[in-house]
């Protein structure tokens, strides 16, 4: 066995708590070494500590540096902030990384797609600056800032030179707005200019959204702004699956989140009933972050196996198993594969 | 395609609107501002590209940028002109600014958002 990693578990809340357990068998069943420290987070802290992300929570987050997080749910309209949100600020994560690949059991209308988003995580309409100037008009600032711009975009490019990807494009909408979308494309251009070997373009995002469901596989990296990025990783979810099957990593210099990015669907909560792939697959992307790509591969063929068989899968991929049953499906696939 | 001879007017209720504070947005090359209270505003916190950098916790890889929101909260019953002498002092204390947004709340509720 290696290194032993320190990693705070976030289980978060509905079908939460079911599925992290789950994931947690699959990953301790790997042969890393994984010590988990449990923490609350979401809509269940609030009775407990007033909030939905407890100092407490952010404390060990930031000792760790790294965490996996199961769902958690959004107010929508007046109430609490956001507590994903509030991480992605708290920790500056501001690469969301969201991969949309295609699982060959899954049978799509594609034969390739494999796109990597990198949005930009931390500004744009997400800045929370919002006013109501006068009793009938609401207004919201959308905050593009130059160095924001640059990294993200950076950051694209290094991992596409990193993992031999071909093209990078910049998804924006800067025929329209000129100083705030322009300042995130001139940015774009200027980082290109230190990646010869990478192609680069960019597309309006109106465009790119029509391209993306009429020929996918032409796509490579997408780097994008927070809000058009938010959209279109939901979309790419669903062209490859859907949110099930759909990993996401949160990243910045000092600290990475992985987690699922489908709700906490609490009316399933206790039922077992959920397909724990989506945090499954965060956490392989968590290994591979980690450094320990032999326990992500074994992972990741074991699940694709149990998925082709089709013998124990949840009910959303036309089974009756029970999440601690897929579970239990892959680790066995594991160890018979050993 | 269905022709529609009327457009819908939208309904307005009338509000009662109190003003509370001030929202600065301040330019500045030396970190995070500090403040002493201008008259009847006290700061409350300061926000960078929308994260509260002031007060409480700050990861210290935090990318920050010249440009601070920094939300000034009236401890008394304050009117318009108490905002004209306030822009007034902060300007002579050095404070290079690029807009103020007046707090207003509306029937008793917070017409603008918490930073993160």
């Amino acid at each position: 066995m290696g290194k032993q990693h320190v990693v705070t578990m976030l289980p978060g809340e509905g079908t939460g708590p079911e599925i992290c357990e789950a994931v947690r068998m699959v990953i301790d069943a790997s042969g890393v070494d994984i010590k988990w420290e449990y923490e609350d987070i979401g809509l269940d802290c609030l009775e407990k500590y007033g909030t939905l992300l407890p100092d407490k929570t952010i404390q060990n987050i930031a000792k760790n540096k790294v965490a996996l997080k199961g769902p958690t749910t959004t107010p929508i309209g007046t109430g609490h902030k956001s507590a994903n949100v509030t991480l992605r600020k708290v920790f500056d994560l501001y690469a969301n990384v969201r991969p949309a690949k295609l699982i060959p059991v899954l049978k799509r209308p594609w034969d390739k797609i494999d796109i990597i988003n990198f949005r930009e995580n931390t500004e744009d309409s997400y800045a929370a600056i919002e006013h109501m100037v006068s009793d009938e008009v609401a207004q919201c600032l959308k905050v593009i800032t130059w160095p924001g711009s640059y990294r993200i975009a950076d950051f694209a490019f290094k991992w596409a030179k990193a993992n031999g990807r071909k093209k990078v494009w910049c998804v924006h909408k800067a025929n329209i707005m000129k100083m705030t979308d322009g300042l995130f494309l001139d940015a774009f251009r200027e980082v290109a200019k230190k990646y010869p070997d990478i192609e680069s373009g960019d597309i309006i995002v109106d465009n790119c959204c029509m391209q993306l469901v009429r020929n996918p596989a032409q796509f490579d990296c997408l780097v994008l702004p927070n809000l058009y990025g938010d959209i279109l990783t939901d979309l790419c979810a669903g062209l490859v699956g859907g949110l099930g099957f759909a990993p996401g990593a949160n990243v910045g210099d000092g600290c990475a989140i992985f987690e699922a990015v489908h709700g906490s669907a609490p009316k399933y909560a206790g039922m077992k009933k959920v397909n724990p792939s989506a945090v499954l697959v965060s956490g392989i992307m968590m290994l591979r972050w980690l450094n320990e790509e032999a326990a992500a591969a074994k992972i990741e063929k074991a699940m694709f196996a149990v998925l082709d068989e089709r013998k124990h899968v949840t009910y959303d991929v036309g089974g009756t198993a029970k999440t601690d049953e897929y579970a239990q499906a892959i680790v066995d696939k594991m160890h018979a594969n050993a | 395609m269905p022709t529609f001879t009327e457009t819908a007017k939208a309904t307005k209720k009338k509000k009662e609107i109190k003003l509370v504070g001030v929202d600065m947005y301040i330019i500045t090359e030396k970190g995070i501002p500090k403040f002493d209270d201008i008259g009847p505003f006290k700061c409350e916190f300061i926000s960078n590209r929308g994260t509260k950098v002031w007060p409480g916790f700050v990861s210290p890889d935090l990318l920050q940028v010249n440009w601070y929101r920094c939300r000034f909260m009236a401890t008394k019953d304050v009117q318009d002109a108490d905002v004209n002498t306030f822009l007034d002092a902060l300007t002579r204390k050095g404070w290079w600014w690029s807009a103020a947004q007046k707090l207003w709340n509306y029937d008793g509720e917070a017409g603008f958002s918490k930073a993160y």
